[in-house]
Formats: C-alpha cells, structure tokens, sequence
C-alpha cells in the first residue's frame, strides 16, 4: 500500500490540499499565516518519509495554484528540497510544477533550483 | 534567471539604470511623492497582518494591472510583517498606498529601535548592490538557521518581484517604500 497517498492532510484556513497515489501533491490558494510551519512542515516532512519508504522515483509538488505565499512559506520548500539533498537513503526527485502567471513563483523556484539542483526539477504551465 | 518576467527589472539592470546619467526616467528609484490612495493604521504587535494585506491585495488587484497588483501584494505583505515584527509597540504602524504620475508603491511606516535601523539600512545596500546574490544568501541562511535571522523578506521584494526599495529615517521613525512603475 502507498504510504504516500495515506499521508493526512492538515486543514488550514487558506490552502486547499489534494495528495494523489502514487506521488502528486497539489496546493492551491494562499499562505499566509505568519508561522505556516504549524501546518505544513509536518505535512512535507511525511510525505518525505513516505516517498522514501515507498521508493519513489519522483514527488511532483504542484504549486501552481498557490497564488501567494509569504517567505515563512517559501522557507518550507527550502527545507523539503534540503531533506531530499541529505537523503542517505533512496532519493528522489522534487518536482514543482509552478505556473508562468504567478510571479512569486518564476524567480522563487529558479533560486531554489541553484541551491539543490541535483534533486529537483522545475516544471512550468500556463 | 532566464524565465523572469520582463516587466520585472532584475537587479542588475534596476542598479545599471540607477547608474546611468541620463537613462533614468522619471520617478524611478525617487522618493515615491502622489496621492495616497489607501492609509491603514495598525497596532504594534496586533494580529493585523493577514486581514490588512489581504485588504490591500484586493484593492490593488482591483484597480491596478494585474501583473503590478501581485508585486505590490508580496511587498505590502513583507514590510508589514518587518514592521509588526521588528517595530517598536509603542507606537502604530501605517501602511499606505501611494500612485504618482508613473509610479505606485506601498510605504509602511513604523518606530524602531536604532541597532534595527542599522540592520535595515546595511540590509538595503546589500540588496541595492546585488539583489539576485542577498536574496540567495538569505535563502541558504534560511536552510542553516542563520544569526541574526535570516530577511529573506525584504529580498523577495526586491529581487523576486522587482520593487526597488527606499529607505527613509526620521530619528526613530522609519519609512520603507517598495515602488514600481503603473
């Protein structure tokens, strides 16, 4: 059984959070509460865990309907990207998909994927 | 940064404009002077950042382009949250939204102490000389948990949306303006 698609959702106020077997993320909506850590870095941390456990090749994280996010929020994409880095087990890659219209997202992910390119790849729609 | 949007300046070419005798236009990197369209005051240390910036954000999507009204959201809400965080609870923050002929820009206004006005004002020059570069030093600080705590904030408003700064010190009282052209 996938570990990954039995991972809990948190419930937060601005963000809508689908997990998809066998390795898709999808959030969309807002974030900014000032500590969004209280929500999601339990979240990313056990989809994390589970991507290793189940071996996963790739974990597409799309992102693309996240229209704001505050640099809290962007401290946690951060931290997943460097708990896959660090990963000395099975490592997989991080995929965002990100959307050209958000302009958060053009220059945040760029930034992202100078610091841990050997893990993540970037994808982008619209 | 290839995939930058071009109505975002980057750092570089914001700092070679500055530079440039005769290339600038008018208003860009001025102290941002018009008609304020919005002014909200709030109190230190209130948890007035989510509902204010997202006031500001709808208004702004509401009567500027949409592409202008995303930049200035991210720089409403990243000076808001300096100021509630690092300003001093004595006395109220403003936060306004001011269009000029060629520019808009939102100034948030706050009472801080001086070690904060020093760390604001080297942190400004930093971004001033190399956006790109602070920006990716604060996020790597932010991986390590750096001292004093990562700004990645101020960064982002420079460097991801392309706002340029402006620093304004009246002894305690501080001004930051992050601005760009209509």
């Amino acid at each position: 059984m996938s570990q990954f698609s039995a991972v809990q959702v948190p419930k937060a106020e601005t963000i809508a959070i689908q997990v998809t077997a066998p390795n898709q993320v999808k959030l969309s909506g807002t974030i900014t509460q000032k500590d969004p850590a209280n929500d999601l870095a339990g979240f990313f941390k056990a989809l994390h865990t589970a991507a290793v456990s189940d071996r996963l090749s790739e974990v597409r994280a799309d992102v693309s309907g996240l229209t704001f996010v505050n640099s809290s929020a962007i401290r946690l994409f951060v931290d997943w990207a460097t708990w896959v880095k660090n990963e000395r087990g099975h490592r997989y890659t991080l995929r965002f998909v990100t959307s050209r219209n958000v302009t958060w997202q053009k220059t945040s992910f760029m930034a992202l994927m100078s610091l841990a390119k050997e893990v993540l790849a970037i994808e982008h729609v619209t | 940064m290839s995939s930058r949007n071009p109505s975002t300046p980057s750092s570089a070419s914001r700092l070679a404009v500055a530079t440039a005798v005769g290339t600038q236009r008018p208003g860009d990197g001025a102290v941002l002077t018009g008609r304020t369209l919005l002014r909200v005051i709030c109190t230190a240390g209130s948890g007035a950042l989510e509902y204010t910036h997202a006031f500001i954000t709808a208004y702004t999507a509401d009567h500027l382009r949409g592409a202008v009204a995303q930049r200035l959201s991210v720089g409403a809400y990243e000076l808001l949250s300096n100021a509630l965080n690092f300003g001093s609870v004595s006395s109220d923050i403003v936060i306004e939204l001011i269009e000029s002929d060629n520019m808009v820009g939102v100034r948030v206004s706050n009472d801080a102490i001086s070690a904060r006005i020093s760390m604001l004002t080297e942190h400004l020059l930093k971004l001033k000389t190399n956006a790109e570069q602070t920006f990716l030093e604060e996020l790597r600080r932010s991986v390590t948990g750096g001292i004093p705590r990562p700004m990645l904030g101020l960064a982002r408003v420079s460097h991801e949306v392309g706002l340029t700064l402006d620093l304004q010190v009246n002894e305690r009282r501080v001004s930051v303006t992050a601005q760009c052209r209509r």
